[in-house]
């Protein structure tokens, strides 16, 4: 009997959980400098180049290459994030874990760049290409952010919208056929709005008026949209080819901003669909923290029968969110479309569900989730890009990237992450 | 403003759970809707404010008739609730949960905070309720989150007030402050429909008490009537307000606490060395502000909480840190605190809740397999000793009153071989019937030679319970005291001062 005692205690404060963290982050610091600085004198260089490989339309200004001492920056970048650690230790940072964990997860991608870069002298050929890096991950991160936006005006209003993926693949598709059939993009994002609406509508009226389990609906639409796409794919795609050209949108550079080095390529020579999602994402923030509307759908999705009780209608709230929710994801589908051309049943290969991860990441915020998405987006294009830069780490393991951070968050490890409190729970009046 | 009720009717089904109802509210009152759990007091509210529709009868407000399809119809014709479980966001400020609905705005939809603030700044000056515009409402004490919810309904300009079973969730200090409340508000020319099933209360600050029992109107009376007088309205048959008992015989200790400290969620030490002996055959009750550590207390003694030091001893058996399995086999029985949470399944029948901690135990379950016939015989026989009112023991727990879960939980724990018993607040939230049986079992159970340790807030059920009240304060008893002591001495120990002549 007194063998059970004080030290099989389970009931106790969360103080380890910051500590482990720390710990955490310390150790990949460690990790940066000694696994991978200390011992790279056979080859001392990384050589980072600036030039962007396409431009629409004239260069930005030359930046020239940089030549960087590998062991010396990543006995740096080390440090750095070893300080990271240290913080959160120090401080016990609980709130504040999660920034850091983000930092040190792009103070680490810097440093993996710069290891996989090495090489014996300064007078080889740079590969790693920062511009183009960051291009390619913007065009990506956007893909992201537009399904994050839907996500947050979903559960806002406390609908659980998983269905990202299928709105995703709806709105590619349509599309891609609209503006295979009129070569107007601005027809093909209509058509995105209208069927990302439509399934966004399926999904809050079985949700809504049915009081459906919505993880399950969602699912089912995505399977269900999956199926769909497939059908169309091999009768109607296949035998009209004509239907599935494969044109993607032009660039529309901001004359001037593009010819900054760097920022200019990555964020002022894109298609529509950038500068769009980034008036959206300004759009859904001040809607959501700064207006009516966006207090009434925050208590809608936190506690529906105060709202009711003072004159909300909860049904209303959400049929409107989840269809504006659906119709941003469908032109999230177009964007995709618009950048990388022929619609295949797979093309969407999960990006709904990161996208889903990086709104929890984000906390429910539009400007959280445009951090966690650049983060992924960043991460995601390595992982396609890598092995072209003959990095020797797997793709795979890259990929896992965001679920793993995702997984850490949700689970409450790093920092607190709270969803709005009425998220996924139908609602109905006595 | 003058409310006026006229032939109001409701009907769920086969149940009418209001009958015709007409009733008055003057300008300037506090009239008091008094009936037991199930009466009817919330699906008339819950009509009065546009929740529900009444199938037949008609609202007047100051003689004219109005239609209330919503709760904005309601709020917009005057009427202002405080609900009983508060129609606050927990994350939203407490201005923006005071203007929810009715927000003031600039251009471009946006929410207009200054005038915000400075509206609920002139409420609480208006009034005398203090609070921050800009405090999180979560981070509020229930009282202060209460007078958000006035706050916000007078905000919104209400002249009459219903407030549904405001004190259940007070502290005795919070729910003074709010009878204080409610006689400046009636003063200033507010109305106000007060529901309660409390008598004490109901008496002290009402104009007039309207009883009602199964859904009709049995009479209105002043304040001046009797709690027994009261009482008999609202059951419908004399009840004995008193509990009576014989003195004390006890025994030999049968569950000793010795010095224990336990820690609460936050790390902080919520009992502080407590030592506490209940001896077969008498009743010890545990008086003291909510939050004190009793209820962390409870948790430790039944394995809900670890004990960080010290030990409990139960029939001389340490069970300090063991598994609530075995501490329950061991003949501790429990009546916990949130019966909805702690105690029963609300989704399972009341035959299933009935066996919830012994469901292994023969005759229930024979090598991992269970005897569903013995479940459902065991539960028909307790249904029918304990009284329990229940369409079948098949029903789901849900189906029935609160008192009724109470009775449930009661007569599951009582049917067990028991050393000890221990309940907390065992009568919350029951309406005068189910306090006089569930009293009297209790004190069935202390005459049967166990030891009975009761944790109440209601000062009034400590003193008439406990053959011994200890009272606790800051994780620590200040006082050991018989319950002849007086009231006064018992609220100063709860206060943590020690009166003249109590050590």
């Amino acid at each position: 009997m007194t063998a059970v005692t004080a030290d099989a205690a389970t009931v106790r404060p969360p103080l380890g959980r910051t500590q482990a963290i720390g710990w955490f982050v310390v150790v990949v610091g460690l990790f940066t400098v000694f696994g991978m600085g200390v011992g790279t004198g056979s080859a001392p260089h990384s050589t980072l180049t600036f030039t962007p490989i396409d431009v629409s339309q004239g260069a930005p200004w030359h930046l020239g290459n940089l030549t960087l001492p590998t062991e010396w920056t990543l006995v740096l970048l080390g440090a750095l994030i070893v300080a990271l650690g240290a913080e959160v230790l120090v401080r016990r940072l609980v709130k504040g874990a999660m920034v850091r964990v983000g930092l040190m997860a792009i103070v680490f991608l810097v440093a993996v760049l710069v290891w996989a870069s090495r090489q014996p002298g300064p007078s080889q050929v740079p590969f790693i290409n920062v511009t183009a890096i960051l291009v390619g991950s913007a065009a990506i991160t956007m893909i992201l952010i537009y399904g994050s936006l839907s996500g947050i005006l979903c559960e806002r209003a406390g609908v659980v919208n998983i269905a990202i993926e299928g709105q995703f693949l709806g709105g590619y598709l349509v599309g891609e056929m609209i503006d295979s059939a009129t070569n107007n993009w601005l027809l093909a994002t209509v058509g995105g709005v209208v069927i990302g609406g439509l399934m966004g509508w399926l999904l809050a009226f079985l949700a809504i008026r049915y009081l459906s389990d919505q993880i399950i609906v969602g699912v089912v639409i995505v399977t269900m949209f999956t199926g769909l796409a497939s059908y169309f794919n091999s009768w109607v795609l296949t035998p009209y080819p004509n239907l599935n050209n494969g044109n993607i949108a032009t660039n529309l550079a901001i004359p001037g901003l593009m010819k900054i080095p760097i920022i200019g390529p990555t964020f002022f020579d894109e298609t529509g669909y950038f500068y769009l999602m980034m008036i959206l994402v300004g759009l859904v923030s001040f809607a959501l923290f700064k207006t009516r509307w966006g207090l009434r759908v925050r208590a809608v999705g936190e506690h529906p029968q105060a709202a009711a009780s003072v004159g909300i209608s909860v049904e209303r709230t959400r049929y409107v969110n989840v269809i504006l929710g659906g119709a941003v994801a469908g032109v999230g589908g177009v964007a995709f479309a618009a950048i990388q051309g022929q619609f295949t049943p797979s093309i969407t290969s999960g990006f709904g569900y990161i996208a889903l991860a990086a709104m929890i990441f984000g906390r429910w915020r539009p400007s959280g989730a445009v951090a966690a998405c650049t983060l992924f987006g960043v991460s995601a294009y390595l992982a396609y890009n890598l092995q072209s830069y003959q990095v020797p780490i797997s793709t795979e393991i890259l990929l896992m990237f965001p679920y793993l951070i995702t997984i850490a968050v949700s689970a409450g490890l790093v920092g607190r992450v709270r969803p709005p409190a009425a998220d996924g729970i139908p609602y109905s009046r006595e | 403003m003058r409310l006026e009720l006229r032939g109001i009717t409701k009907k769920f089904g086969s149940l009418t759970a209001n009958d015709h109802i007409d009733l008055v509210v003057e300008p300037g009152q506090i009239h008091c809707l008094l009936g037991e759990n199930g009466a009817g007091k919330s699906t008339l509210m819950n009509v009065l404010f546009g929740l529900l529709q009444a199938d037949e009868g008609e609202i007047l407000i100051d003689g004219e008739p109005v239609r209330l399809a919503n709760s904005g119809d309601a709020v917009r014709r005057g009427i202002g609730m405080v609900h009983q479980h508060f129609m606050l966001v927990p994350v939203f400020t407490v201005a923006e949960n005071v203007v929810l609905g009715f927000e003031p705005t600039r251009s471009l939809d946006r929410l207009d905070y200054a005038r915000a603030r400075e509206d609920i700044r002139s409420v609480s000056r208006e009034f005398g309720l203090e609070v921050d515009p800009d405090a999180t409402v979560e981070s509020l004490p229930i009282g202060l989150q209460q007078r958000v919810e006035i706050i916000k309904a007078l905000g919104h300009d209400a002249q009459l007030l219903i407030l549904d079973e405001p004190t259940a969730v007070l502290t005795p200090q919070e729910a003074d402050a709010l009878m204080g409340i409610m006689r400046s508000l009636a003063a200033s020319g507010k109305s106000i429909l007060f529901i309660s099933h409390k008598l004490k209360e109901v008496r002290h600050v009402s104009d007039v008490i309207t009883v009602i029992r199964a859904g009709r109107v049995i009479g209105s009376v002043p304040p001046s009537a009797t709690e027994s007088e009261l009482a008999a309205m609202m059951v419908g048959r004399e009840v004995s307000l008193v509990v009576d008992k014989t003195t004390a015989a006890p025994r030999e200790p049968l569950l000793e606490v010795r010095d224990l400290v336990v820690r609460d969620d936050r790390g902080l030490p919520v009992v502080d060395g407590v030592s506490l002996e209940v001896r077969a055959g008498e009743i010890v009750a545990l008086a003291g502000v909510q939050g004190n550590g009793q209820t962390e207390l409870v948790e430790a003694i039944t394995g809900l909480r670890h004990v960080e030091s010290g030990s409990v001893l139960l029939a001389g058996r340490d069970i300090t840190n063991r598994s609530p399995r075995d501490i329950l086999d061991a003949g501790l029985g429990h009546i916990p605190e949130d019966r909805q949470r702690d105690g029963v399944v609300l989704s399972m029948s009341v035959a299933d809740n009935m066996v919830l901690n012994t469901p292994r135990r023969p005759p229930f379950a024979r090598r991992g397999t269970r005897n569903l016939r013995a479940v459902r015989d065991h539960a028909e026989s307790l249904v029918e000793s304990f009284d329990v009112r229940t369409s079948s023991v098949d029903a789901p727990l849900s189906s029935l009153s609160g008192g009724n879960q109470q009775k449930v939980i009661v007569a599951r724990e009582l049917s067990r071989p028991l050393q000890a018993l221990v309940a907390s607040q065992p009568t919350r939230g029951l309406d005068v019937g189910s306090i006089e049986y569930v009293h009297r079992e209790i004190v069935r159970v202390r005459d049967e030679g166990h030891a009975v340790l009761i944790v109440s807030s209601e000062l009034d059920e400590v003193m008439a319970l406990g053959d011994r009240v200890a009272v606790m304060f800051q994780g620590r008893i200040t006082g050991v005291v018989d319950p002849s002591t007086s009231r006064e001495d018992v609220g100063l120990l709860m206060t943590g001062s020690a009166p003249a002549g109590i050590a």
